[in-house]
């Protein structure tokens, strides 16, 4: 009976808290970080792959971004928010600066347009599989004038300045329909 | 301001989704030191979008993950041994900065008297015997400081079942199966009892020797052992041969994550 105890003590903390996962990876514990690769690499690829359609950059953009998270884990500040969000702010601004990089600028000029256009989400290219996964499944259940907006903000990384001069709708314009966007994406997802 | 408001206009998703204006951001995080509601928005929108990204996630190439870890090893790591922690929020244990710190100040003090008696061999016959004799001593104790250092050697933080329990790090050379243990903190103990050190492999206590409380930050050797799955410190009667008292257990470390 004594065992017993002893077996669900020891069964107890397979899966890591995020607080513990942090301070195990402060103390650069390798198996800590490959316990946050396991299971956070599906949903930062998820999310890069929407940003950066080729799969083989989206993947390179992947390996830099768990290699920033293991590099910069000190800036992490549990009190500005989850650990997640934190990675996933990483893995978005690492895939936006890939794709306006100059080498995937140029990539992309040497690519038959005809295939990779989908008009629905506008003039850039995005793979469709893409669509129908994370962020981007729910992205798609918004409005026309909302998701639009929405896919060039977040996955496309305009300001709203560019935005408002892009599409020729006032400044408040964007902010406000941002906004709107933004709050019925949170009744969708919550 | 009617936080209400302020919470519905889209700024909890703006700041998540890192689509707010630096001020935005600041004022935010302003509001969140404020209104644990505000707090409350944006832990509840985070795990959402977490639990919304995880669904139908695309797993990587399975060669990503190699490719990173060459990258993760050059990357000058803060304990060169591994770390396997049950306070997950200490960052690194007094313990552990003792031992660093001894084993500097060892170092220095061994290569300072090899170098005097290299010296003044043939000057100082008679302070000579005294140094050797220190030398011994200090190489029998940079012998364990040796084993801690070892990258083979996994280190147990040990920690109390209940506040005030004894806690201890174990160095455990799984090559050549010693076991160190370091006393953080061992309470003092009734003249009939002492502390007795197990592994436990698949779910099998294994006897890894007694030792007596009172002593802190000391080095105890204790009986060697090739595989376990934790570490436990139990109080015994003086000298147990029998079981552990799992009523008495008082502190535990697992060696696997």
């Amino acid at each position: 009976m004594i065992f017993v105890f002893f077996t669900n003590y020891l069964s107890l903390s397979t899966k890591y808290s995020e607080q513990e996962l942090v301070a195990l990876l402060l103390q650069r514990n390798e198996q800590a970080f490959g316990y946050l690769y396991d299971n956070y690499s599906p949903a930062l690829f998820g999310i890069i792959n929407q940003i950066v359609p080729d799969k083989e950059m989206a993947t390179d953009v992947l390996q830099d971004v768990f290699i920033n998270i293991w590099k910069k884990i000190s800036l992490y500040d549990p009190v500005k928010g989850r650990l997640f969000t934190w990675m996933l702010n990483i893995a978005r601004n690492a895939a936006i600066d890939k794709i306006r990089s100059k080498p995937y600028q140029d990539s992309l000029k040497n690519q038959p347009l005809t295939e990779n256009v989908n008009t629905k989400s506008g003039n850039y290219i995005v793979d469709p599989k893409v669509n129908d996964i994370g962020l981007k499944k729910v992205i798609n259940r918004l409005k026309d004038e909302h998701r639009t907006l929405i896919d060039l903000s977040y996955f496309q990384g305009f300001t709203h300045e560019e935005i408002s001069k892009l599409l020729d709708i006032p400044l408040g314009t964007v902010k406000t329909r941002i906004r709107t966007a933004l709050t019925q994406l949170r009744t969708m997802i919550q | 301001m009617n936080i209400q408001e302020y919470i519905s206009n889209g700024i909890v998703e703006s700041y998540v989704l890192g689509l707010a204006s630096a001020k935005e951001r600041i004022e935010f995080e302003k509001m969140c030191t404020q209104y644990p509601e505000v707090v409350k928005a944006r832990d509840d929108f985070e795990q959402a979008i977490e639990k919304q990204a995880m669904e139908n996630a695309p797993v990587p190439p399975a060669n990503v993950k190699e490719k990173i870890w060459p990258a993760i090893y050059q990357t000058p790591a803060l304990n060169t041994s591994k770390i396997i922690s049950m306070e997950p929020t200490t960052r690194s244990s007094s313990g552990l900065r003792w031992i660093a710190a001894a084993s500097i100040i060892l170092f220095l003090a061994a290569g300072y008297f090899a170098y005097n008696f290299y010296n003044q061999n043939k000057k100082l016959q008679n302070s000579n015997k005294d140094l050797e004799a220190k030398i011994s001593e200090k190489d029998s104790l940079l012998e364990e400081q040796k084993i801690i250092n070892d990258p083979n050697v996994t280190v147990v933080s040990m920690v109390g079942t209940k506040p005030g329990a004894p806690s201890a790090n174990i160095y455990w050379d799984t090559t050549s199966a010693n076991v160190f243990l370091v006393v953080k903190n061992m309470p003092k103990l009734a003249s009939e009892k002492q502390y007795q050190l197990w592994a436990l492999l698949e779910g099998k206590p294994i006897d890894l020797g007694l030792f007596d409380g009172g002593k802190d930050k000391i080095i105890l050797k204790m009986n060697n052992v090739q595989k376990a799955d934790a570490f436990a410190i139990t109080i015994e009667e003086k000298g147990n041969k029998g079981g552990p008292n799992l009523e008495q257990l008082q502190s535990i470390g697992k060696t696997k994550l």
